[in-house]
């Protein structure tokens, strides 16, 4: 179903006109790369907080609220060019092994946010200034490790080892959605 | 043309050889590279808000001390990997005008940062020249971003 979906993409006008445009996409690409500066870099120096490795004498709570909405901001960037970059691609990405280790990526990040949101910082006020919590750790470093791979097999999805003319392991073609005779 | 022959030189080195000759060199060094821009990003972005009134609300200059090592350390691990992936392919950025926009972009973002930007914060600055000062390394950051991707389409 998403096979026919993501096909259908390819033939609209918009895709096209994405693809052979001579500088939307890279003006779209570089958006996307001053996007991650901050919303990676705004999420960052909330986790070092977050890690009790810096910004110590800043309480969460401030950090949280000064900074997260930037942080917002920067996601708000990236999914409308990361959109448009996919839209330009649709067939090739949606087949692409780092693109979906990537989406994979972004979904543990989102898992950890709301378990961070709705359950970990609900008593910060009690460490607001205090030593952070194990909790609050743990879900800082996953934050920042999550966002590393998001970043790198971002990169590595203009790379084409994996895709579906480069490939015969089953396993690869499992994992990519590639039809079987492709290789 | 004394610089395209050195460009000719760097691309036949050892070092531009095995980078361009690895599978997997080229896109970890430059992995390395865009995840210290992220670093970069939030290191500049921390103290800028501050200073422009609309983040911490701790003076720009506290927030400065935890943040330098960040900027700093950032700012290495760019040039190293930057010039590590620009002695693969020099004779290409030798003809591409995104490669020298961004080089003189990065000398501009470069001297307002060490030279401007963090003696200001650091010293306690405030008012309109600051607030200048931290609006101009911001663009000059961005604009060193932008052209380094950009390199990749030109």
């Amino acid at each position: 179903m998403l096979e026919g979906l993501v096909t259908k993409l390819a033939d609209t006008p918009w895709s096209i006109e994405l693809h052979e445009s001579l500088y939307m996409y890279a003006i779209t690409e570089s958006t996307h790369v001053i996007a991650i500066m901050l919303f990676v870099g705004s999420i960052a120096m909330v986790d070092l907080r977050l890690l009790d490795i810096s910004f110590r004498q800043v309480p969460v709570s401030q950090m949280l609220s000064k900074m997260l909405p930037w942080t917002v901001a920067g996601f708000v960037v990236l999914a409308i060019t990361g959109a448009m970059l996919f839209l330009a691609i649709p067939i090739r990405t949606y087949h692409s092994l780092w693109f979906r280790l990537k989406c994979v990526m972004i979904l543990i990040a989102a898992v950890n946010i709301a378990i961070f949101t709705f359950k970990v910082e609900r008593d910060k006020a009690a460490w607001d200034l205090g030593p952070v919590p194990r909790k609050s750790k743990i879900c800082a470093a996953i934050s920042l490790s999550a966002w590393v791979c998001v970043i790198v097999f971002g990169r590595l999805i203009a790379y084409n080892w994996f895709d579906c003319d480069n490939i015969n392991s089953s396993t690869l073609l499992q994992l990519t959605g590639c039809p079987a005779d492709s290789g | 043309m004394p610089l395209y022959h050195a460009a000719q030189s760097i691309e036949a080195s050892a070092l531009g050889q095995a980078i361009r000759e690895s599978t997997w060199l080229f896109p970890a060094i430059e992995s390395t590279h865009l995840l210290a821009l992220a670093l970069l990003g939030g290191a500049v972005l921390i103290i800028s808000l501050a200073v422009l009134g609309v983040g911490l609300k701790s003076s720009p200059a506290e927030i400065y001390k935890s943040a330098r090592s960040y900027m700093n350390g950032a700012v290495i691990v760019l040039l190293l990997s930057g010039v590590l992936l620009g002695v693969s392919e020099p004779v290409k950025l030798y003809d591409r005008q995104a490669f020298w926009v961004k080089m003189i972009s990065m000398a501009i973002a470069l001297g307002l940062t060490y030279f401007a930007f963090n003696p200001m914060v650091r010293r306690g600055s405030t008012g309109l020249r600051l607030r200048s000062v931290t609006l101009l390394t911001m663009g000059a950051w961005l604009m060193v971003a932008m052209a380094g991707r950009w390199i990749g389409f030109s």
